[in-house]
């Protein structure tokens, strides 16, 4: 293999990659097992001690169901939202302005999102927290109650990314040959039987990345829900990802903060796992 | 090509001769800053912007042949990179912003800070030490020595619509948290009757994280009558040593911790287990909060600009309320600055925050915000506040900063993980997520097993 030229064209792609994920990695996984706490001093090798710490922490548990409830609940309003967008607008005909519009979210940073978001549902202040809902006979702070936050996060979250999974299930839509509904059309087949024998089969490969994209944006987002609830109230909307960040911040133990990074990364890999064996093989 | 030549040789002298005559300046020393809330702190120095350099500050650059840098960031952002520079000591900031309830106790307990004791003579024609109110240079003493220089700093307090006292016939503020609370009952239900249901007895702030407990620890002060984190109440990490003092979240911490908790839900706004300061600060500001406690210099942030006639016309001080210890409710903060312990200019580093921090500069502060608060017992006695306030007030202002106990919670280097915890706890129970005792438990489990961690229980 060294004597054949062709391999050393990929040797610079491959150092250059090692240096900019490899080695981060790598350095992730040592911090995980490292005893590197600042408020005690030396840096040294610690076992899993990390990992049995984070694992017994109420703090973890609650991030997990937090993590948990929070990724199903975007990911199935998203998917639903954005497949139900694309059908509407895949349409050839379906005003252009109408996707702009729907796309527009997109390109607003989660933090100006967040800040948004908070000020409209905020009890005190907010055009919907403090008029619109208490008008409709809403009277709860959204924010402040632990399950109105965690709604209110999803919320604003769908509206930053289903515009993401409307763009790919419109490529998708749009990527399906006309002539399978001709024929099926030919065999006498009703609106709903094209979408469920044709539509949804040929869509699977896109729901797959979708689902995918989805799951690791889901378990990395922080700016949104920094920015919105800073975790709260409590720890109602603390996910993995602002656990992290307080743990490293606060806690300024970044050896804890590294094997939550370990164990992120671990959940994130067999779901993606998962969902490539799932769909994507078959599809 | 001669003359090509000749232009060369000329040009290269001209180059010479430039870089000479400009040598003295980049040989002047450069001190990096880093901070947060341009155009609020050292605006005198910075300007509105933040990026400006005003003739005051060149002046002191040209006297001392200093160059000062200053980066703003947001207050979070500028903590972070505070941290990540210490932790990888690279020294690329000399001053680094700090702060008295986290930042001092953390950073000079793993020795990422200069302590100044041995600074404090060299520049006394900037900095004078027994010239500023002492318990802002005790709440940056840590084990004795002192890490940083105060800025920005207040006492506890109490902030109140006196014209909605009067309506609902409380003729004077209470000085005991009974009474208070008989006070914020009154006017609840007064408030009630007349079907005003916008406007709350009470603001603190309850938001998840460290946020509340600054205030919060206060209460448990003034319920317990000495800082109830650890058996016996000490505050430092030799004396829990010595004593193998456990938490005791579940014991004498509780009383002020359940009245925070319980003050919040029933007087306070339906969203403040969100609510930060700036929450605090509008709601009073927009008419929506009948007391703001016991961090009252947040009321003054933002009475200046509010647009409800009553706030800026019927707003009065009182002293914090006592507790049924006899002690009053703390709130006592420094935003501090120190001295990078990697900083390759130590002395110059010094010297620029001797001037940051001294009595001109805080005069400027004084004058451009008004509020009345200074490091300074000469500004507060002095036309540029007594023009502006009360006497009575800025001598009530003035007591609590002399009878603050500004160790009113351990100084420990795990501090700001535990304001964080006992914040999110309170944040949890206000919510309703938990019961206080469910939340001091959590808090008791997550102490005893982070201090053994720690090693306090050898």
């Amino acid at each position: 293999m060294l004597t054949d030229w062709r391999f050393w064209f990929s040797v610079p792609a491959v150092l250059a990659l090692g240096v900019v994920v490899l080695f981060p990695t790598g350095f992730l996984f040592w911090m995980s097992v490292s005893h590197w706490i600042l408020t005690e001093p030396g840096v040294y090798f610690y076992g899993f001690q990390n990992f049995a710490t984070l694992l017994n922490s109420s703090a973890f548990h609650s991030a997990a169901w937090v993590t948990v409830s929070y990724l199903v609940l975007s990911t199935t309003i998203m998917l639903g939202l954005g497949f139900a967008f694309a059908l509407a607008l895949s349409r050839p005909g379906s005003p252009g302005y109408l996707r702009a519009l729907i796309v527009m979210p997109l390109v607003i940073p989660p933090v100006v999102a967040g800040f948004t978001w908070r000020f409209l549902l905020n009890g005190e202040i907010g055009f919907l927290g403090a008029y619109l809902l208490p008008a409709i006979g809403l009277e709860t702070n959204l924010l402040a109650s632990p399950v109105g936050a965690l709604f209110s996060v999803v919320i604003a979250d769908v509206w930053s990314r289903t515009p993401f999974m409307f763009l790919i299930f419109l490529a998708a839509l749009q990527s399906i040959p006309r002539d399978y509904y001709e024929a099926i059309r030919l065999d006498g087949a009703k609106r709903y039987q094209e979408f469920w024998l044709v539509t949804l089969p040929m869509m699977k490969g896109a729901v797959s990345v979708a689902i995918l994209f989805r799951i690791i944006d889901a378990l990395n987002t922080f700016e949104l829900i920094y920015v919105m609830t800073k975790g709260g109230p409590g720890r109602a909307t603390q996910t993995f990802s602002l656990l992290g960040w307080k743990i490293a911040f606060q806690g300024f133990d970044f050896g804890g903060a590294a094997a939550l990074g370990v164990v992120m990364v671990f959940a994130t890999t067999v779901v993606a796992l998962i969902v490539f064996r799932r769909f994507m093989r078959s599809a | 090509m001669g003359s090509i030549s000749k232009r060369i040789v000329r040009l290269t002298a001209a180059v010479g001769l430039l870089s000479a005559t400009a040598l003295p300046t980049f040989a002047a020393t450069e001190i990096n800053v880093i901070g947060f809330g341009a155009g609020f702190a050292w605006s005198d120095l910075f300007g509105a912007s933040g990026t400006e350099k005003t003739q005051k500050l060149l002046d002191f650059e040209a006297k001392y042949d200093l160059v000062v840098n200053m980066e703003f960031a947001d207050e979070e952002v500028a903590r972070q990179k505070v941290l990540l520079d210490l932790v990888n000591g690279t020294g690329n900031y000399d001053l680094v912003m700090l702060g008295s309830d986290g930042a001092v106790q953390t950073f000079s307990a793993a020795g990422y800070l200069e302590p100044l004791d041995d600074y404090l003579s060299t520049a006394t024609d900037i900095f004078d030490a027994s010239k500023v109110y002492q318990p802002f240079l005790e709440a940056n003493t840590v084990n004795g020595k002192l890490w940083g220089l105060p800025y920005y700093s207040f006492g506890a307090g109490v902030v109140y619509r006196k014209d909605i006292f009067d309506k609902y016939g409380i003729t004077s503020f209470p000085e005991t948290t009974e009474g208070l609370e008989q006070a914020l009952q009154t006017i609840k239900e007064g408030l009630a009757a007349d079907g005003v249901d916008d406007v709350y007895p009470l603001t603190m702030r309850g938001a998840p994280g460290e946020e509340p407990s600054l205030d919060l620890s206060g209460f448990v002060y003034a319920y317990a009558g000495y800082p109830a984190w650890f058996e016996g109440g000490p505050t430092t990490p030799d004396e829990i040593k010595k004593e193998k003092a456990q938490p005791i979240f579940t014991g004498d911490f509780k009383p002020g911790f359940e009245t925070f908790v319980r003050w919040s839900r029933d007087y306070g706004p339906p969203g403040i287990a969100t609510h930060t300061w700036v929450d605090m600060m509008n709601l009073y500001a927009q008419g929506k909060a009948v007391v703001l406690m016991p961090s009252a210099i947040n009321a003054f942030a933002g009475i200046p600009g509010s647009e409800v006639p009553e706030v800026k016309e019927h707003s009065a001080f009182a002293p914090s309320p006592v507790g049924p210890s006899g002690k009053a409710v703390q709130s006592f903060w420094t935003f501090s600055v120190g001295v990078s312990a990697f900083s390759q200019n130590k002395d110059a580093a010094y010297k620029v925050l001797a001037f940051l921090t001294s009595e001109p500069v805080m005069r400027d502060f004084a004058n451009s915000f008004g509020w009345p608060y200074t490091t300074y017992p000469e500004i507060m006695n002095s036309p540029t506040l007594t023009d502006r306030w009360p006497a009575e007030m800025l001598s009530q202002i003035e007591a609590s900063f002399s009878d603050a106990d500004p160790h009113y919670f351990p100084y420990i280097p795990e501090l700001v993980e535990f304001m964080d915890q006992i914040g999110t706890a309170a944040s949890s129970s206000i919510a309703g997520t938990t019961s206080v005792d469910e939340s001091l438990e959590d808090l008791q489990g997550w102490a005893s097993e982070r201090m053994t961690r720690a090693g306090y229980y050898k």
